[in-house]
């Protein structure tokens, strides 16, 4: 186990590596001089070399390259061209924010998917099942850019149950994390529900209810533990679209995140912050998938009791 | 056969409504989709404008109807790009076998590594407006699935008997992909692309709404969106009627491909 | 396991979520929502609308501008001109910095000081360009002479004043220095809330407001909620949406007032390009847009169609000028006399990302398009926004000039020497005329004479159209009963809210839930 952590890890870099130089490459290809967007319209030639050079851009692509790597390195991602701050800080100010609709988009999608898949797969072709089913089909199918706006209209502006946007308490969490949680709830449920339906026919069921358990329990205490590997690699997988996916939200919600972030600083021009908000998603997304891998790796030999 | 498959004709039926709307649209509906009349600024649906106007007075119907053929005219050609791009990529790969292939499959790791949606948004940035380079930064999400599935197949049927018969032959390596390789893989790309189409039209719809994609005054159903969100008090029809129609036409083509899989599956 | 999890992520996320939310402030505070945030809360970098508006709150200059732009003292008690180019103020005494420090002239220079040091960047800079000395006389005398007898020269005396000493660092964000004004700043959260205290050592009326919040919040239609809910007391101006007006006007403990504004907003024409230097070519463009249809419809009759850049309530407005009325056939026309044909001539057009300024690009566009003339729009958030302007990279913009008050603005924006980066001759005017009229309104000291050469710019303005004039924006306010007392002026300016009061609404809930 300890050897596999490590060369999970020592993979990360070359991983990492290859993002961030996609990240750069993407970033310098952009047209257009971000110095004159920064000091504005009264700025002198010379406050414009002066800022040039501040910032690096005279410099040859390949010596920005490595400097931008070292700044990695130490966690020095340039400073902002529009906030005037360094990229870090205003990133670090706003991850927590992400990570929370994130997390609740992952809490809403575990605690609709269950319910859903159990029943749905305790019972195969039954009406529950079709119901639930139906309802996963429509909730994959109605995206983020939809599903929001539509939730807004019914429990904020029509019922006045929640409020409209912003972060706050725990009743501005709830629609942002529905909508972000829905669609992922939905995959879920649906691979619940195969994998729950295929090990109920298996013959250690068979052998739980001959041991007297109800059809519930030996479900519950059986069929659900073997029905999960699949699953938990799936929440894994569908970790990564919760980020990709809280973009959307946070613009949707106003959610005061990195996805609302990134987007105003491409709208901005803000060349740093683009580029430290793109690195630290796309880094996120490598980290949640290895530890998908790993908790794939080690929950794996646990559970190999049963036809595969 | 409804019975047997619902999902695959509830599917068809759907996409074929969007596809008719797409392609007949401009004939039944007179109304300019660029046309504006302050006067009617946010005028609720009613006689005349069935499905409202817009906060420029523009008829939503005639908005939408347009908008459909930008999400379709966009979904499909990327999803034939990126099946093209994939395979071709994916399909080298596995023939060349050895080193080019793992060297391919090193930079598709790379791209994988990056969450397609980000891509996507990444290069619709730096790329700017234009249809053509939304076509460009979308595809980028999606040959990677391609690729793999290529690649996959190709291997896989690499080692079949048939192949070394029909080698052993002398058929050539385009004769044997058109004719041993194509059918195996034809089902699971369909099933793929079907997704993919849906998939892209979310996608675009969502590059749109963040200023990224098609740029007004062209309707797209998620620029629509955008600009509805500030009237979401006094004319919530800008929002429900771009919405809904982009849920119906992502279910359509989910059920689809759900329908596909099925109907693949059972052939195997 | 997997069940234990989630229920410690649960847990963890509902206690986070409901520990979070102390509130911004005491109740008793009045909730102000806007809907961008300020840039800065210190005087001397301040240049958006709202970081003035806010801060005009919280710092004094030595003269402040009234309600017909014209200068009256604030800090400064008298004001002497022994000699053209020669301005002596008289500051008040006792008055005290929210810190409890006491003003004098050397903050004053300092203040000013400060902003001249190139080390500051600050972009206030140019606008003290025509002074060339500012002197302390004593304790309470501060002399400032200019290069020539400059007829606006008290505009530089609005200079919000900070305490000697306060140093910078360019643009801080949630740092101001102690100011005199009414409050003094409590907390200041970009993107978040400014919450302003009162200041003890400014005299106040006994119940009037003891302080505000500033909330930001960028939409719309939350701020209408926050209104109709009672969270929120006022907003004005760019915080209210025209069309949400008549939802608001339906909830009787709002109160909905309209006044005339300075807002002027109009449209850019850019010399450089030759098809626009064609007299023919502007006047097409001005008969080709309906502005009234703009007002009535699109901004819910919330302006006035302007005929140019001061409005009726300034003191030099000549309102004996060319007006342009919607008149599509002679756009045509003119386009068509031009040499051009419908279709052809290809314009780009760049505006300053906002929802609102998206409508209207896209209504010019149609307009346009209907006269024959293609639109291409551009759009680019605020930073590009300004780089294109000053890079002359577009060919038709629309802005807004906010808080104009002495006429001195039209050499600003009309001198052919004013030209970016230094000066705001964005469109790169010139006219031999025109620079002859400017140049001579900054020097003539005689008010009457004044007048009557700022009518002729307005005039030759109204003829030859370096800017399209759209329309004078009202100022609307949506304020709850509760808060009385509050004046609006014409330029927005929020300082009446200093001796306004406000009866908080005992049921009710603050700041989400």
């Amino acid at each position: 186990m300890t050897s596999l952590l490590l060369r999970r890890l020592a993979a990360l870099v070359p991983v990492t590596l290859g993002v961030a130089t996609l990240t750069f490459a993407m970033i310098h290809l952009v047209p257009g001089d971000p110095v004159v967007a920064m000091l504005g319209e009264n700025a002198q030639p010379a406050d414009i070399a002066g800022m040039r050079h501040q910032l690096g851009l005279d410099r040859p692509l390949w010596r920005q390259y490595l400097t931008f790597l070292g700044g990695l390195a130490r966690g020095d991602l340039g400073e902002s061209i529009s906030m005037h701050e360094p990229v870090a800080g205003a990133i670090a100010d706003r991850y927590p924010a992400t990570l929370e609709l994130a997390g609740a988009g992952l809490v809403v999608a575990i605690l609709l998917a269950f319910p859903l898949g159990i029943i749905a797969g305790a019972n195969p072709g039954g009406a529950a099942d079709v119901g639930a089913m139906g309802f996963a089909i429509l909730g994959i199918s109605v995206p983020h850019v939809c599903l929001g706006p539509l939730l807004m209209i019914v429990f904020s502006l029509l019922l006045g149950w929640l409020p409209l946007t912003g972060r706050g308490g725990l009743s501005h969490l709830i629609l942002p994390a529905v909508t972000l949680g829905t669609a992922i709830a939905a995959i879920l449920a649906r691979m619940l529900r195969q994998s729950l339906a295929r090990v109920i026919g298996a013959d250690y069921m068979r052998t739980a209810r001959g041991k007297g358990l109800s059809r519930t329990a030996a479900i519950i205490r059986h069929g659900l533990r073997n029905a999960l590997t699949p699953v938990i690699t799936l929440i894994g997988l569908e970790a990564g679209a919760l980020l990709t996916g809280s973009i959307v939200t946070e613009i949707i919600f106003s959610w005061p995140g990195l996805g609302r972030l990134l987007i105003s600083a491409i709208g901005n021009r803000d060349y740093p912050l683009v580029e430290g908000c793109v690195l630290v998603f796309a880094l996120s997304y490598v980290v949640i998938n290895m530890v998908t891998d790993l908790v794939y790796s080690a929950a794996d030999p646990r559970i190999r009791i049963g036809p595969q | 056969m409804i019975r047997r498959n619902p999902s695959l004709f509830v599917g068809a039926a759907t996409v074929a409504l969007v596809a008719i709307v797409a392609l007949l649209g401009p004939f039944a509906v007179r109304a300019d989709p660029l046309a504006i009349d302050l006067s009617r600024s946010l005028a609720p649906p009613g006689p005349g404008h069935w499905l409202g106007c817009d906060s420029l007075g523009r008829d939503m119907l005639a908005r939408m109807v347009w908008g459909s053929r930008l999400s379709l005219a966009v979904s499909t050609s990327v999803v034939v790009f990126s099946l093209i791009a994939g395979s071709l990529i994916g399909g080298t790969a596995a023939l060349a076998g050895g080193r080019i292939d793992g060297l391919v499959m090193r930079a598709v790791d790379i791209v994988l590594a990056f969450p397609g949606f980000l891509l996507a948004i990444a290069l619709a940035a730096i790329l700017g407006p234009g249809l053509l380079d939304l076509v460009l930064a979308l595809t980028a999400m999606g040959w990677t699935g391609y690729a793999r599935l290529v690649r996959g197949q190709v291997l896989s049927l690499r080692e079949r008997e048939y192949v070394e018969a029909a080698r052993a032959l002398g058929a050539g390596d385009g004769r044997l992909l058109w004719r041993h390789l194509l059918p195996g893989i034809a089902g699971p790309l369909a099933v793929q692309a079907t997704f993919g189409v849906g998939g892209i039209i979310v996608a675009e719809a969502a590059l749109s709404f963040l200023g990224l994609g098609a740029r007004p005054p062209a309707p797209s159903w998620g620029n629509m969106l955008d600009a509805g969100r500030q009237f979401l008090l006094v004319a919530p029809h800008l929002t429900t009627v771009p919405g809904a129609a982009i849920g119906l036409s992502v279910l359509g083509f989910n059920l689809l491909g759900d329908g596909i899989a099925q109907a693949v599956g059972h052939r195997d | 396991m997997i069940r234990g999890f989630v229920y410690c992520c649960s847990i963890a996320l509902a206690l986070n979520a409901c520990a979070k939310h102390a509130p911004l402030a005491p109740p008793t505070y009045l909730q102000v929502d806007i809907n961008v945030s300020p840039a800065t809360l210190d005087p001397r970098f301040a240049t958006d609308a709202i970081s003035e508006r806010i801060d005009e709150l919280i710092h004094d200059g030595m003269v402040r501008a009234d309600r017909g732009g014209e200068f009256a003292g604030d800090l400064a008690e008298s004001i002497e001109r022994p000699a053209p180019t020669r301005l002596i103020f008289h500051l008040r005494r006792g008055i005290r910095f929210s810190d409890g420090r006491g003003l004098t002239a050397r903050d004053v220079k300092y203040t000013y000081d400060s902003v001249l040091d190139p080390a500051s960047s600050s972009l206030k800079r140019a606008g003290l360009a025509e002074m060339s000395s500012l002197r302390v006389l004593d304790d309470y005398t501060v002399e400032m002479t200019t290069w020539r007898p400059f007829a606006p020269a008290l505009a530089m005396a609005t200079l919000g004043v900070v305490p000697a000493g306060s140093g910078f660092a360019r643009a801080r964000i949630g740092f101001a220095p102690p100011g005199t004004g009414a409050f003094r700043l409590a907390r200041f959260t970009p993107d978040e809330a400014i919450v302003l205290a009162r200041n003890p050592y400014h005299p106040h009326p006994r119940d009037s407001v003891p302080g505000i919040v500033f909330k930001v919040v960028p939409e719309a239609t939350v701020r209408a909620l926050e209104m109709v809910e009672g969270i929120c007391d006022f907003t004005e101006n760019d915080g209210v949406q025209p069309d949400l007006i008549p939802y608001l006007a339906s909830h009787r403990d709002l109160a909905i007032e309209e006044s005339p504004g300075t807002t002027f907003q109009y449209l850019i024409f850019n010399f450089r390009d030759p098809r626009l230097r064609d007299l023919r070519m502007r006047r097409a463009i001005a008969y080709a847009l309906d502005r009234n249809q703009f007002v009535e419809s699109m901004l819910r009759g919330t302006a006035r169609v302007a005929t140019g850049m001061l409005t009726p309530e300034n003191w030099a407005y000549a309102g004996k000028v060319t007006r342009y009325q919607y008149d599509p056939a002679a756009a045509k026309h003119l386009l068509e006399e031009a040499g051009f044909t419908p279709g052809d001539p290809r314009l780009s057009f760049v505006y300053k990302t906002t929802p609102e300024g998206r409508r209207l690009a896209e209504a010019l566009q149609a307009m346009l398009r209907r006269a024959g003339i293609r639109l291409e729009i551009r759009t680019s958030e605020w930073a590009t926004f300004y780089a294109d302007l000053t890079r002359g990279n577009f060919d038709l913009a629309s802005s807004q000039l906010v808080g104009i008050a002495d006429p001195r603005e039209y050499y600003l924006i009309y001198d052919s020497k004013e030209l970016p980066p230094q000066g705001m001759n964005r469109g790169a005017y010139s006219s031999p005329e025109m620079d002859r009229l400017v140049e001579a309104g900054d020097t003539e000291l005689d008010p009457i004479a004044r007048r009557k050469i700022y009518a002729r710019v307005q005039q030759l303005a109204a003829l030859d159209l370096p800017y399209l004039p759209l329309w004078w924006v009202d100022n609307v306010t949506v304020l709850n009963r509760r808060l009385r007392g509050f004046e609006p002026y014409p330029n927005g300016s929020l300082r009446s809210l200093a001796a306004a009061t406000y009866v908080p609404s005992p049921a009710r809930h603050r700041f989400d839930d």
